[in-house]
């Protein structure tokens, strides 16, 4: 099934390259959702923020610096730490291959690329200074994993939806993850207010990896459902306020591991974003 | 049909031709020839200004008292008295194209011009990633 979908996704790659374009003849200008092609994006946020860990004795990681950069080619894209290529890039429906870091690492290690990407000056210093917290059973490595596989997104009437089906690719957990996620936006006025609903699967070779535990702890696949709210509000060129709120529920596959003591995970952000 | 194709070339060559005149020449069709290094900016994507040090060369078979300005910057403005040729280098940040003249003494008419463009690079344009699945997007 997956390398089905590798091969529909390549092959509409074939197809799209014959074409002179991409079809985003919508897109002309800089925007919330056409962006310059060549050019590299970078943001700041600062603000104030907190993303809670469910692990035993897991430190809740503060948000204060939370940088994002982007780029984007023609078809290639880099987004933070996810790459991709766009196959089909239509004012609707994009079809994209990207390669995505495995995000369950970030409740192991503060050091964490994807942590230092939400806090470059925290109270506690610079990430990677901090040693990671203690995490009393089992003491094993959780390596830094990519996943990669196909995604396909559309955009209807400003309704949102994401669908990612991905595999574990570095060698690590062979795990397999499904990410879908659906955006609303509750206001369109100049005040963006959304809502978004999501799901994530994740097998039980992706769940074992982080949380079980061999001999005492081994589970099945996991369901991870998430609700979150956001708010954007322009206060200039170049400056906005956000506000960012989640709720994310573990499944019990997780959640009854002997290392996980919540089951959820609680982000909140509020702050000031520039961008460069 | 052939004919047709044959005027189409003529009127082409006219076009040339009139265009190498103009610039060996200048404007006026003197014989002060005015020369610009570089003749083309070419601005980047993400670029709104040219910034750049431009060489102006001017010959003439005879000596001239002249003034090399451009056109809409009087702040930018070099004069010589019974010279046969002169050079002129200036730093320069603009952002449309500037149009340098050589105008005699009394700055009344223009003897030579020459004009240095502005390309802009075409900006392209793609749909960003859109990601609910991100917290931060």
């Amino acid at each position: 099934m997956w390398k089905l979908l590798i091969a529909f996704v390549l092959m509409a790659a074939t197809t799209a390259s014959a074409a002179p374009a991409s079809s985003a003849s919508d897109c002309d200008a800089d925007s919330q959702d056409c962006v310059v092609v060549g050019k590299w994006n970078v943001s700041l946020a600062i603000g104030a923020g907190v993303r809670s860990n469910p692990l035993v004795h897991g430190q809740d990681l503060p948000l204060v610096v939370v940088p994002q950069i982007s780029y984007y080619g023609k078809r290639f894209y880099i987004d933070n730490l996810d790459v991709g290529f766009t196959a089909v890039d239509g004012e609707a429906n994009s079809l994209s291959l990207i390669a995505s870091p495995g995000y369950d690492r970030i409740f192991f290690y503060r050091s964490d690329l994807q942590n230092i990407f939400v806090n470059l000056g925290g109270p506690s210093g610079p990430a990677g200074a901090t040693p990671p917290p203690p995490v009393p059973f089992p003491s094993r490595p959780r390596e830094i994993t990519y996943l990669a596989g196909p995604e396909w997104t559309f955009n209807l009437h400003g309704i949102i939806g994401q669908f990612d089906v991905l595999r574990e690719v570095t060698g690590h957990n062979h795990g397999e993850e499904v990410r879908t996620a659906i955006e609303f936006p509750v206001s369109r006025s100049t005040n963006r207010f959304s809502a978004a609903i999501g799901l994530t699967w994740q097998s039980a070779a992706i769940v074992n990896y982080y949380y079980g535990a061999p001999g005492i702890y081994e589970s099945g696949s996991a369901l991870r459902p998430f609700l979150k709210l956001k708010y954007s509000r322009p206060l200039g060129p170049g400056w906005r306020f956000e506000g960012i709120a989640q709720y994310e529920h573990l499944a019990s596959a997780i959640a009854d591991s002997p290392i996980v003591a919540q089951n959820y995970v609680v982000t909140a952000f509020f702050g000031f974003v520039h961008a460069f | 049909m052939r004919f047709s194709l044959g005027s189409r070339a003529g009127r082409c060559t006219a076009i040339l031709v009139t265009a190498l005149l103009t610039a060996g020449m200048g404007e006026t069709g003197s014989e002060i020839q005015l020369k610009l290094r570089p003749r083309v900016c070419t601005l980047a994507a993400n670029e709104t200004q040219c910034s750049t040090t431009v060489h102006a060369d001017w010959h003439s078979p005879r000596e001239e008292s002249l003034c090399l300005v451009i056109l809409g910057r009087s702040d930018v403005k070099r004069c010589w008295e019974h010279y046969s040729q002169g050079t002129y280098s200036i730093e320069l940040v603009f952002s449309d194209d500037l149009l340098f003249e050589l105008k005699d003494a009394r700055l009344e008419t223009v003897l030579a011009s020459q004009a240095l463009r502005i390309i802009r690079e075409a900006i392209r344009y793609r749909h960003r990633r859109r990601d609910p699945w991100n917290i931060f997007q």
